[in-house]
């Protein structure tokens, strides 16, 4: 079936289908999309852990550790460790996010042996050389002052630690803190971190199963047995209201958000529709048409959900002249309004699920991009076949079904709100 | 390449949506990984995308980089016209224009552009820096006609409608008060370019605009700056993706061809003036809690000066401060002297290019120190120059991971369209490698001599917290 657009006839879509393998060795479960039509390989890993294992006043710990993993490893001082990687284009990195400690890297198939052997020898034999603990120190020190120069990420600090007080997601390496971690302490989150049990492994592009099969073992196996530490999820952010940042500058930088539904609840890509129309699709969301197209109050607001710990926030940012900060505060709280209690058009539902399943294929063009969807799916849990499923449950979707998922977590009422700058009126 | 990005603020909000910080996955590789390159798995004399190349009748340039990895395309449509073709006392035309093209044509209704990508699946953007404006789509390959049938006409006939015109102009402004107003760093960059080049020079001019100018802009200067720049010999059409030659040559002559020819233009950029306009930038700003160093060599570019030493400015810097192991690092990040430091160069350009010098220092250790530090490094690489070895690992690493750009299909469109628009040939990119390997220590070191020894228009500046 054809149809005409704009004069143009457009064939029916080919449908589109990536089959996932499932690969098993040692114990470890991998995930691989292969594909051989570019010599690239990614591979990305993760644990549960991360920022939720810094001890109360080690705040940034996790992201030093993870840094200093390719800061030298086994005789490879910090720059010979560098050489070897980039004398093969190798790029190899770790991570720690608020719930999970992360390691990939994408190389040319010529030099998957020696990406897999620098790899496992940042996980299995560390150096954490006094002199690049030091510069690792220095650039999160860097970093940690460098953050409260812009007043977006003031704002975004501001609203973390005040929805949540007594988690870790609330905590911000400082350089109090910083300044107080040892080479012992990063030893200890290493060591805790680091296992051969809880890992979650994908790769993507041109390697077939057999080849994974063995790329397992020789990455994993090493690792001493065990999983990491158990994480304690934060519970609900506290609805604060609003909180104030005064900071010098033309505009005022807002961070808004709230609880949304958790991604095992049945309404979850009810809830992800329903947070496209209203802010997250980019310049058809009904917040940028009515904010920024009509009224030209911003160079732009968005607004998503994110997940951590099982749960999901949704939270959206947008900047805006001092004067008109309060009109905006209006608009998105009335536009969270009329989602929730009328929910959407049957175009703009149609509009919806037409991007989000039509943009499937553009997720494949990238083995990163594709070795980062597969952890992203694994880390929240899903089963293989969730992603070939998802086209049919999203046109499944009913207007109804995405204004109940709108009801049931937008609230204007109690949307929480961070501003950093000099707002007038709020 | 410096460049606005129409959505600029809404990657920001898609980054600051990740819980608190720290990278995802993919940024933290897109560190670890920057770029270049080499080109071991093909043979010395093979292209890196094999593009196909062709002109339409109306001088409309077509490229086509064929990637068969999923059903995908990418449509990405160059205009060789940018910041720095801003008339004088009219910064911002092209960027606002840019903002502007968004707003119809005449099959097309005003905003219906992004809600159609949309629908069919697909993503869509635009960005504008001093040498070209680009706009670009992907989506699935099946609707690579709709895409090129909805930008062809634009390209004829922007409906700018007058009624939305002044909703945008606040629009950019606010661009203007959230990418450089609201940032220290951003303000301290403009002023460094303006200070160095002149506020009226073209490379001197913020890409976005000065704020009065902005305001000066009339719907009618938009109107002339499209009838004069948007000319399709004076545009490249690259395509990359699941799409056959023969397809392509069809679709280009059904929906670019129709669009009227006029005449192209060859651009002159005015050249650099003789010295930096003051050759010492210090800036107090309260809202900067860490001091940072910039220095700034006007250079040859690919276009501009003594082209030879292109290559060898690029392999320069990567010797003299291209991360770990290269000598600016060992002198001042392995010293302890600063936390980072480096050399970078601006070269694919049209016109002068630049030759960047930057240290932020340790806490404790003074300004003139790390001045001091960097010029001995200076001082010794031009007394007894770089070495062989230096030389081979260099190139080693800027060409080991040159295949890599075939990973996605953002890579090829950006750095054909890139070179094409500036009045490269396709080769430029398709051998670059190649071209990089062959460069010599007698290049290096000349090109040191030149850019760092005896200095042209070059300026030193240093951004400090405290009051202004």
């Amino acid at each position: 079936m054809s149809e005409t657009q704009f004069g143009v006839t457009l064939p029916a879509r080919r449908g589109f289908s990536v089959p996932i393998q499932v690969i098993e060795a040692g114990g470890v479960t991998a995930w691989l999309v292969e594909d051989h039509s570019v010599p690239v390989v990614s591979v990305a890993w993760s644990w549960a852990g991360g920022q939720a294992l810094e001890p109360e006043g080690r705040e940034g710990l996790a992201g030093m550790a993870a840094s200093l993993l390719t800061e030298g490893a086994g005789d490879l001082r910090a720059t010979a460790f560098s050489d070897a990687l980039s004398d093969e284009g190798i790029g190899l990195g770790f991570s720690a996010r608020a719930d999970v400690f992360e390691g990939s890297f994408r190389t040319l198939t010529d030099a998957l042996p020696q990406a897999v052997a620098l790899a496992r020898l940042a996980m299995t034999a560390p150096r954490l050389d006094e002199d690049a603990v030091a510069r690792v120190r220095a650039r999160a020190l860097l970093a940690a002052r460098q953050q409260t120069e812009s007043p977006g990420a003031v704002a975004r600090r501001a609203f973390w630690e005040t929805a949540f007080p007594r988690s870790s997601l609330g905590r911000a390496a400082t350089p109090e803190t910083i300044n107080t971690i040892t080479t012992g302490d990063i030893r200890a989150a290493l060591d805790a971190q680091i296992h051969r049990g809880g890992v979650q492994v994908v790769a993507a592009g041109a390697l077939d199963a057999a080849g994974l099969r063995a790329l397992l073992g020789e990455l994993f196996s090493a690792l001493p047995a065990g999983t990491p530490p158990a994480l304690t999820p934060p519970g609900p952010m506290e609805m604060f209201g609003k909180v104030l940042r005064p900071m010098p500058g033309p505009q005022s930088h807002m961070v808004f958000g709230q609880d949304a539904l958790p991604p095992t609840d049945p309404d979850w890509e009810a809830s992800q529709v329903a947070i496209r129309i209203l802010a997250g699709g980019g310049f058809s969301s009904r917040l940028m048409r009515t904010i920024r197209e009509e009224r030209g109050l911003t160079y732009g607001i968005g607004a998503g959900l994110s997940v951590a710990f099982g749960q999901a926030l949704v939270q959206g940012v947008v900047s805006t002249e001092n004067a008109r900060a309060s009109e905006v505060w209006r608009l998105v709280r009335e536009g969270w309004t009329d989602m929730a209690q009328a929910g959407p058009t049957e175009e703009e539902l149609r509009d919806a699920v037409a991007f989000l399943a039509g943009s499937l294929p553009l997720q494949f063009t990238d083995s990163r991009r594709t070795a980062s969807l597969l952890l992203g799916l694994r880390q929240t849990g899903r089963a293989p076949e969730w992603l070939a499923g998802r086209p049919a449950r999203l046109a499944a979707l009913t207007r109804a079904d995405v204004a109940r998922a709108g009801r049931r977590f937008l609230r204007a009422n109690t949307l929480a709100l961070a501003v950093a700058g000099q707002p007038l009126g709020l | 390449m410096t460049t606005l990005t129409r959505r600029t603020a809404l990657k920001g909000a898609a980054a600051s949506l990740a819980l608190p910080a720290l990278a995802t996955p993919s940024e933290a590789l897109a560190q670890a990984a920057t770029p270049p390159p080499r080109a071991t798995s093909r043979g010395p004399d093979q292209p890196l995308f094999g593009a196909v190349t062709w002109t339409l009748d109306n001088g409309l340039r077509v490229v086509l980089a064929e990637n068969r990895r999923a059903p995908v395309a990418a449509h990405y449509l160059f205009v060789a016209a940018g910041s720095g073709e801003d008339p004088a006392g009219k910064s911002g035309i092209a960027h606002y224009l840019e903002h502007m093209m968004f707003k119809g044509s005449p099959n097309v209704p005003s905003g219906a552009f992004s809600r159609v990508v949309a629908r069919e699946g697909g993503q869509d953007n635009a960005f504008t820096s001093r040498d070209m404006t680009a706009y670009f789509q992907t989506v699935e390959a099946s609707r690579l006609p709709l895409m090129m049938r909805l930008e062809a006409d634009r390209l004829a006939a922007p409906l700018m409608p007058p009624d939305e015109y002044e909703a945008e102009r606040s629009v950019v402004l606010e661009e203007r008060r959230q990418v450089v107003e609201s940032n220290p760093r951003s303000r301290f960059r403009e002023d460094f370019d303006a200070t160095m080049w002149g506020p009226q020079h073209w490379r001197g001019r913020p890409i976005i605009g000065w704020e009065n100018e902005i305001r000066a802009i009339t719907r009618q200067d938009m109107i002339d700056f499209h009838a004069r720049w948007y000319a399709p010999a004076n545009c490249t059409l690259v395509v990359a993706g699941d799409v056959r030659e023969a397809d392509l040559r069809r679709w280009a002559e059904e929906f670019y061809g129709p669009v009227p020819a006029r005449p192209a233009l060859t651009r002159d950029r005015a050249a650099p003036p003789e010295a930096a306009g003051e050759a010492r930038l210090i800036r107090r700003d309260a809202g900067v809690r860490e001091p940072s160093f910039l220095r700034a060599f006007a250079a040859p570019s690919a276009t501009w000066g003594d082209r030879s030493l292109h290559d060898a400015l690029d392999v320069l810097a990567h010797l003299l401060g291209g991360g770990t192991g290269s000598r600016i690092h060992k002198a001042l990040v392995e010293e302890g002297l600063a936390v980072g430091a480096g050399a970078s160069y601006s070269g694919q350009v049209l016109g002068v290019g630049s030759f960047f010098l930057y240290a932020t220092p340790r806490p404790g250790v003074s300004t003139d120190r790390i001045e001091q530090a960097l010029n001995a490094v200076l001082s010794e690489l031009l007394d007894s120059g770089a070495t062989e070895a230096e030389l081979r690992r260099s190139i080693r690493q800027e060409t080991a991971g040159a295949l890599l750009a075939l990973d996605g299909l953002g890579a090829a469109p950006r750095m054909l369209g890139g070179a094409l628009s500036i009045g490269l040939p396709l080769d430029a990119v398709e051998y670059w490698p190649q071209r990089l390997a062959s460069v010599t220590l007698d290049q290096v070191n000349a090109a040191a001599r030149q850019v760092l020894g005896t200095p042209g228009a070059n300026m030193a500046g240093w951004l400090l917290p405290g009051d202004a």
